[in-house]
């Protein structure tokens, strides 16, 4: 009787395998071109996938609000040369498996340009499948510098991690804001660690000396006595805080009530959004917190101010620089469209087409005047902007 | 010198905060014999208690949001144990650990839908009054001196408690024998249920602490220090109440230090702390063996 | 019973095999003649390893009988060692040696540091146990994120080794067999048992002989085992792997999938398995409540098992009886016809 199981149980895995293996040669296919509807126009969907709640939801949020302002612009303008744009935004709850079954569902709806995700991490987990379906991505703010790699399809609106590490050092050396520095960072969050790393090696070349290093982790990001301590001991000028905006606000906070107050804090774009998390009265925690950032909502460039101005009457809050990257995504993908010659009649080789276009367009965006490559960077210029009164503000020296 | 004793006050701070959570862990787990992992998110519920009845109006006073916060904890606590822990009695360890588990979700996730997963700022009025003390260079916080006295006298009291009058009889009796109790006349579910009532307390004064020194809450608070309390209170000896206070404080000061040394693995490092204890020394600094019964 | 039912073509063992044939074959058919959208297709991988640590965690919780909330971690071990092992040799040898060997590997360095952890499980039981496999999990975590090799916190770069689903299918459809065949033979085999007696009664089980020690590191090194393959398998269905993921969160769905279709039941996990991560994904809107929805059917599942009543009112309803009912009434009512016939 043993044995007729163990037949019966072979049998059954062979015929399954064999099943399975049989279709093999099948590929996954790659993004068919833009197809009209019955009355011959075109929409294009484009697909977002970002944390809409959970812990990071205000970064997916943001990023969601900034696409929809343009896009709506742009299709009240009446399309590019004809086309209509439309969203689709996913919540990931910023994870990855769920970033991965998103796109899988906005493949199936005729997704046919990709904004990768919100944060590296979600674009990270999509972009070798993406790179198999041959769809053009656009992540605005996926800054890791891993998370488009091997996938000459993808590009980023943001300035990846190590630029902004490096930035970060060149800034604080050129304004001489500081001679010896802490790092305060977070060990097991990839966007932290990528900063730290290149933060640390521009220190090297500019002179700049680390005199703390402290870290923490997920399960650890309650309590930052000690690394306070360390800083308070230490002869650091500026702490470098690469990190996001949630235990930011703690670490200020503890900080600031642990008597650490002769030190500049000096934090990248992911500190934006801080102000949400801390208490509306408490805004003196921030002030004189330094951010890097290509956006400033204070800015007076004309171009800046109608977004802002734009966005508040729409979602009733100031854009942070996240808002501003969806904003100027969209517009850098009508850009590529125009370029690439596509219209309502001609969408032939659609894909292709937009990525060919990307190497040779400049967008002059609310996040400053960008270039790319064909690895999929852009030059952007930073900035730095300094907290004052509860108001992120232009730093003046 | 100066880091020393200031990583050294860190750790009393953290240590006495484990402590207190710990003194509730070795309550249930002495009498009741179960490990209630959801200890911890009563902790964070009573925090969001805190939180909630200051919102309500600025004039409550922080005194009466504590004695809020003790009450919600109290009845939340009683309230699981009768509906979720009662009918296990006799259940396999397996069974009760699971569905503390169960409730250790349920806790965390109704929070997440009620107050969402953003972080929320703790505040309460009589921590700003305490001012700060420095002795030399080293600075101490007014939460954490505050946090030393109260743990201690906590300790004190519940040792008392346990020894001097007839319901800690009751009790210890209860964790000796359910059965022989029963016969002597103790009502053992009364028992039971008292002692996660103190448990809950226990944690709702834990949760005032952890909120005034760590500033922020949000629906996992509670889970770590959970579970790090647990470790503490099988340090010291699980069902020994002054062996739940040297535990919380002797991890916190490991934990500090282990911070201050190599930042990135001092989690790693209480959880090695917690497997050498548990493996090498199960019956912990201060506790007794407990005898296997066939 | 037993010879009842093995003399019997329909055993409960090969129905289940049945069972997952058929939702495979069905799988693979909509799969290759590209009917699945790109959304199920998606999820065929991480629900196939799911299955796989469903059952392997099985044997640990429902056949030993201890809590074990350190899964994820071995899981972990298994995808991290393995897809290393597969990155570099990658070019060398082709997908169809390549996969199953780094499974392979990636199972025994799995196995490895299951053996480690379980040699704690000598000393301990019950919550004391559980605390422990939850300590080396996070231990496990916070080693790998701090390792230079696994990429650290940026996360091991598995984007030469990604495979689409329709590639990685076939070996997902043999790991998950291998899984539910071992599992199962392992539950009948004397050794199976053996744990059966462990878990029921330790003391008596020592005292008839049985080797406790031997047969509690032997599960847990088949259930480590297990998960480090399944973890392999994860690794090549995404781009970037992080450590951070594999934390007692992880561990505590796959014990909620373990408790949810049966402790002790192949079967029950395979479908919980599906069902558990398939729904959320069908419907997205309810994923705020899901873990809530969750924590309240452990509890629930927990207390009814416990009740008395409700395991006679169960033990009334089971198939088996309903069958057994109808067929009753029908004889009874064959035999009343013949009655009134005659």
């Amino acid at each position: 009787m043993k044995s007729m199981t163990r037949i019966v149980s072979v049998l059954l895995v062979l015929l399954v395998s064999v099943a399975a293996f049989a279709g093999c040669g099948k590929t996954g296919g790659t993004i068919a071109d833009p197809v009209p509807d019955k009355d011959g126009n075109i929409t294009l969907l484009i697909g977002g996938i970002g944390a809409l709640t959970g812990d990071y939801a205000v970064y997916g949020t943001a990023v969601k609000n900034g696409c929809q302002l343009a896009i709506d612009e742009i299709n009240e303008a009446g399309g590019i040369n004809g086309l209509k744009l439309a969203l689709d935004f996913q919540d990931s709850q910023g994870i990855a498996e769920n970033a991965v079954n998103a796109y899988g569902n906005l493949i199936d709806k005729g997704m046919v340009i990709s904004l990768g995700g919100v944060m590296s991490t979600e674009t990270a987990s999509i972009v070798a499948a993406a790179k198999d379906d041959g769809i053009f991505i656009l992540t605005p703010s996926g800054s890791a510098k891993s998370c488009i790699e091997g996938n000459d399809n993808a590009f980023r609106l943001c300035f990846n991690d190590p630029q902004q590490g490096t930035a970060s050092a060149n800034f604080i050396a050129d304004n001489s804001l500081a001679k010896k520095v802490a790092v305060f960072y977070q060990s097991d969050l990839d966007y932290s660690v990528g900063l730290y790393e290149n933060f640390k090696k521009q220190c090297a070349e500019r002179g700049i000396e680390i005199v703390v290093e402290n870290s923490f982790t997920e399960s650890n990001s309650t309590d930052f006595s000690t690394q306070i301590n360390a800083i308070k001991s230490s002869e650091a000028e500026l702490v470098f805080i690469p990190i996001y905006a949630a235990e930011a606000a703690t670490f200020l906070t503890q900080a600031r009530s642990a008597e650490l107050n002769d030190v500049t804090f000096f934090g990248c774009d992911g500190i934006d959004g801080i102000l949400e998390k801390i208490d509306k009265n408490d805004t003196a925690i921030v002030e004189g917190l330094m951010m890097l950032t290509p956006f400033a909502a204070d800015s007076k460039e004309p171009d800046v101010v109608a977004f802002v101005e734009k966005y508040k009457t729409a979602f009733g809050a100031a854009p942070n620089q996240f808002a501003a990257d969806g904003y100027d995504a969209i517009y850098t993908i009508k850009a590529a469209i125009e370029k690439a010659g596509f219209s309502k009649d001609n969408v032939k080789d659609f894909q292709k087409g937009l990525v060919a276009a990307m190497t040779q367009i400049e967008v002059d965006g609310v996040t400053g005047t960008m270039k790319w490559t064909a690895d999929g960077e852009n030059n952007k210029d930073a900035m730095a902007l300094v907290f004052r009164n509860g108001v992120a503000v232009a730093f003046e020296k | 010198m100066t880091e020393f004793f200031q990583t050294l006050v860190s750790g009393l701070s953290l240590g006495s905060i484990y402590a207190l959570i710990a003194l509730g862990y070795t309550m249930v787990y002495g009498i009741a014999k179960m490990l209630n992992f959801a200890h911890g998110d009563i902790i964070m519920v009573g925090a969001y208690a805190v939180i909630t009845t200051v919102m309500i109006s600025e004039a409550i006073p922080g005194i009466v949001a504590v004695v809020i916060s003790v009450i919600v904890c109290v009845v939340l606590g009683v309230t699981i144990e009768f509906f979720a822990y009662r009918p296990l009695r006799k259940a396999p360890s397996l069974t009760v650990l699971i569905t503390a588990i169960g409730v250790s979700y349920l806790l965390q996730n109704l929070a997440l839908l009620i107050f969402g997963s953003e972080q929320k700022s703790f505040k309460l009025d009589f921590f700003d009054m305490i001012k700060p003390i420095y002795i030399g260079k080293v600075y101490i916080n007014g939460i954490t001196f505050l946090t030393l006295v109260v743990t201690v006298i906590i300790m004190i009291a519940l040792t008392l408690f346990i020894n001097k009058t007839r319901l800690g009889k009751a009790m210890r009796a209860v964790s000796e024998d359910k059965e022989a109790a029963e016969l002597m006349g103790i009502n053992v579910n009364r028992t039971i249920t008292l002692t996660f009532a103190i448990g809950s307390a226990l944690a709702a004064v834990a949760s005032i602490f952890y909120g005034g020194a760590y500033t922020y809450i949000r629906p996992t608070t509670g889970s770590m220090p959970g579970i790090k309390a647990f470790t503490a209170a099988v340090f010291g000896g699980i069902g020994s109440i002054p062996g739940a206070m040297l535990g919380g404080i002797l991890l916190g000061v490991i934990e500090k230090f282990a911070e201050n040394a190599i930042s990135q693995w001092s989690n790693a490092i209480v959880f090695v702390v917690l497997v050498i204890v548990l493996v090498v020394k199960p019956t912990g600094l201060l506790g007794k063996k407990i005898n296997e019964k066939v | 019973m037993k010879i009842t039912e093995n003399s019997r073509f329909f055993t409960r063992d090969r129905i289940t095999l049945l069972i997952i044939s058929v939702i495979f074959l069905l799988a693979s058919l909509l799969l290759y003649t590209d009917n699945l959208s790109r959304q199920t297709t998606n999820m065929l991988i991480p629900i196939s390893c799911y299955i796989v640590l469903a059952v392997s965690l099985n044997l640990v919780v429902g056949l030993l009988g201890e809590l074990s909330l350190g899964h994820a971690g071995f899981m972990s071990v298994g995808l991290f060692s393995g897809c290393l092992v597969s990155i570099a040799l990658e070019g060398v040898l082709p997908m169809a040696a390549r996969l199953p060997l780094s499974m392979l590997i990636g199972g025994i360095f799995a196995a490895v540091v299951g053996l480690i952890v379980g040699l704690p499980a000598l000393r301990l039981r019950g919550d004391y146990l559980a605390i422990v496999t939850l300590a080396c999990g996070e231990i496990i975590k916070d080693i790998i994120n701090n390792l230079k090799i696994t990429g650290g916190a940026l996360g091991l770069n598995t984007l030469p080794i990604y495979s689409k689903p329709v590639e990685l299918l076939p070996f997902a459809i043999v790991l998950v067999f291998l899984t539910v065949i071992i599992a199962m033979n392992l539950k009948h085999s004397r050794h199976g048992r053996a744990i059966t007696a462990i878990r029921d009664n330790r003391i008596a089980a020592e005292a008839s002989g049985i080797n406790v020690t031997y047969y509690k590191l032997l599960v847990f090194v088949i259930a480590a085992f297990f998960a480090g393959m399944a973890g392999v398998l994860y690794g090549h269905s995404y781009s970037n792997v992080k450590s951070v993921l594999f934390d007692y969160n992880m561990s505590i769905e796959i014990l909620v999938i373990v408790v949810l279709g049966g402790m002790g039941s192949v079967r029950g996990s395979v479908i919980a398995a599906i069902l558990l991560r398939a729904l959320p994904e069908a419907l997205r809107a309810v994923a705020d409540i899901r873990m809530l929805l969750y924590s309240v059917l452990l509890i629930a599942i927990m207390l009814l098992n416990a009740s008395p009543k409700f395991a006679e009112l169960r033990g009334r309803l089971s198939v088996r009886n309903l069958i057994q009912f109808f067929k009753d009434r029908r004889k009874q009512r064959s035999s009343a016809d013949g009655k009134e016939a005659n």
